[in-house]
């Protein structure tokens, strides 16, 4: 019986959830329905495929597609730093292209969208690659260190 | 143990995973921070909804006046966060998509069908609420009530994905990130092979990124993320704005505008010298322009705050809208509608109630200047934990009943 127990609470949470879910799901649902205009509605749902078509079919498999080209290209030890800034820097990059492509559309009295956002983006990204780099440094110079102290340290053996 | 008997070989065409990188124990880590973002999100929009339509045993409090300037920003903040972040949690389950068979059984066509409706309801969320933060609409439908009933498809669809996945959710948690399940297309508890079933042996080799890079490079991209946009809304960390929407020093009299007087088509009307309020109630009356400089002698600091997540504390003066009230024959009870002349909008009148109307100014200073235009001169309603758009400006007319 004691065994059973904390198996009955995992079910009964999947449980809670699953109730909960479907009914904010249905409600969701049916309140778009009730709310939005027939014609909204369509294009809802063709963003709605869009955006999986669009991550599935094509983010995706560039991501893919790139990290395929840095096993090809990159030695491993620099390619792990590479991915790290990659990782970062796409992220901020995401967040960062529509305010290029948006930079001063509106009235400036609204104080929105004044930056020089490619200038900001390209700093934010030398931050990310010199603190990547520092961080390969550091990897290279401890590398060298335990390859010397080995090196030594098989001398030491080998000496009579 | 499942039946492997039934497990179909995949085609040789079929595309197939093998990274060692991914790993349901790395999913579950950025899964949970991505949950609870999305969870934060929900319930602050859900807060901000009540700008919109208050519920009467529930008024906004007059004090502090910040709450709604915290949770908007958070709202917004969390939500330009799960942007990027959600991209990486897909990218972590992405072998999943192709799992062969696709479908194996009804159940497992409805759990499909389920994240589908996930991915899809969270991307399009996340971006047309950015792109509503960045004053874009490169969709056609009103984005408020949309937004509001998509929110419901997405916290709805996050649960049932919990509830499908707890089990997975809570091997991934237990697990330590380096030793756990390399995540392919067959996932774990399936996968005779996999890592996790294959008992006592050494973490899966990840030549080049590790996974805990994987989390540590997501936690610093989440974070500049956060530190550079923040500073449209936290005022210490402006400097570091960078990636900042608005900046409220560049506004006029240092706060931005979300409607200029051009735009309302206001400019006329709102620079007229005969311009006057009228006070509708039992006691009606008028007020000119050159009633209101000698009565306008009550200051405040009440932050403005954007439904748009930006917000910039400011130095009001001007008439308490009670005491004007109370001339007109009603109370702190009463419920009072402020007009603007503003032709069109769907902001260009508000109502005011209960805690917000003993605190509400109708302002003619903004920072120790008069009013600029488009900052609703010559009157301009200006309440504590009242969304930026509800502060009506250009007013013309006060109905209290």
């Amino acid at each position: 019986m004691s065994r059973a127990r904390p198996i009955d609470r995992v079910l009964l949470a999947r449980r809670a959830f699953a109730v909960a879910g479907v009914a904010l799901l249905a409600y969701g649902v049916a309140q778009l329905f009730l709310v939005v205009a027939w014609p909204d509605l369509v294009l809802l749902a063709l963003w709605l495929a869009g955006a999986l078509v669009v991550h599935d079919g094509l983010l995706s498999p560039l991501v893919l597609a790139v990290a395929a080209a840095l096993r090809r290209f990159v030695p491993a030890r620099g390619r792990g730093f590479l991915q790290l800034a990659l990782v970062a820097g796409s992220m901020i990059t995401v967040i960062a292209l529509p305010m290029i492509y948006l930079e001063g559309s509106q009235p400036p009295e609204k104080a929105i969208l004044l930056q020089r956002y490619g200038v900001n983006l390209t700093v934010l990204l030398g931050l990310v690659g010199v603190v990547t780099l520092v961080l390969y440094a550091v990897r290279v110079a401890s590398d060298a260190r335990s390859t010397r102290a080995g090196a030594e340290g098989a001398a030491r053996t080998d000496a009579p | 143990m499942p039946d492997l008997s039934k497990t179909v070989p995949r085609p040789r065409w079929w595309p197939h995973f093998s990274s060692p990188l991914r790993s349901t124990a790395v999913t579950a880590r950025l899964g949970r921070v991505l949950g609870i973002a999305i969870a934060v999100c929900f319930a602050t929009g859900l807060v901000s909804e009540l700008q919109y339509h208050p519920l009467s045993w529930l008024p906004w409090p007059a004090a502090p006046v910040s709450i709604y300037r915290v949770t908007q920003g958070v709202h917004v903040l969390t939500g330009t966060a799960c942007l990027p972040l959600v991209l990486v949690k897909l990218w972590s389950v992405y072998p999943n998509l192709w799992r062969f068979p696709p479908v194996r059984s009804v159940l497992h066509l409805l759990e499909r069908g389920s994240v589908a409706v996930l991915v899809a309801a969270t991307l399009v969320q996340l971006a047309t609420g950015y792109a509503n933060v960045l004053d874009w609409y490169p969709f056609r439908w009103y984005f408020v009530d949309t937004h509001h009933y998509l929110a419901y498809v997405v916290m709805g669809s996050v649960l049932l994905h919990v509830a499908v996945k707890l089990p997975d959710i809570l091997y991934g948690l237990r697990a330590d990130v380096a030793q756990a399940d390399v995540l392919t297309e067959v996932p774990w508890e399936e996968n005779p092979a996999s890592h996790s079933n294959a008992g006592d042996v050494p973490a899966p080799t990840t030549p080049a990124i590790s996974r805990r890079g994987v989390l540590a490079a997501t936690g610093a991209g989440v974070g500049v993320v956060v530190l550079a946009a923040a500073g449209q809304t936290v005022t210490p960390l402006e400097p570091v704005g960078l990636l900042a929407i608005r900046q409220w020093r560049r506004g006029p009299q240092q706060v931005p505008v979300n409607r200029t007087a051009e735009q309302a088509e206001v400019t006329a009307l709102a620079t007229a010298p005969g311009w006057v309020l009228q006070v509708d109630g039992a006691t009606s009356f008028q007020l000119t322009l050159a009633d209101l400089e000698p009565s306008a002698t009550r200051e405040a600091r009440f932050p403005i705050s954007c439904v748009e997540g930006w917000s910039v504390g400011a130095a009001w003066r001007g008439l308490s809208l009670l005491d004007l009230v109370r001339r007109a024959g009603g109370d702190e009870d009463s419920s009072v509608q402020v007009f603007s002349f503003e032709p069109l909008g769907a902001y260009n009148q508000s109502v005011i109630t209960g805690p917000q109307l003993g605190a509400a100014l109708l302002a003619t200073h903004l920072n120790g200047q008069r009013l600029d235009l488009d900052h609703g001169y010559p009157l301009r309603l200006i309440a504590p934990n009242r969304a930026g758009v509800l502060n009506t400006k250009w007013l013309s007319r006060v109905v209290v009943s």
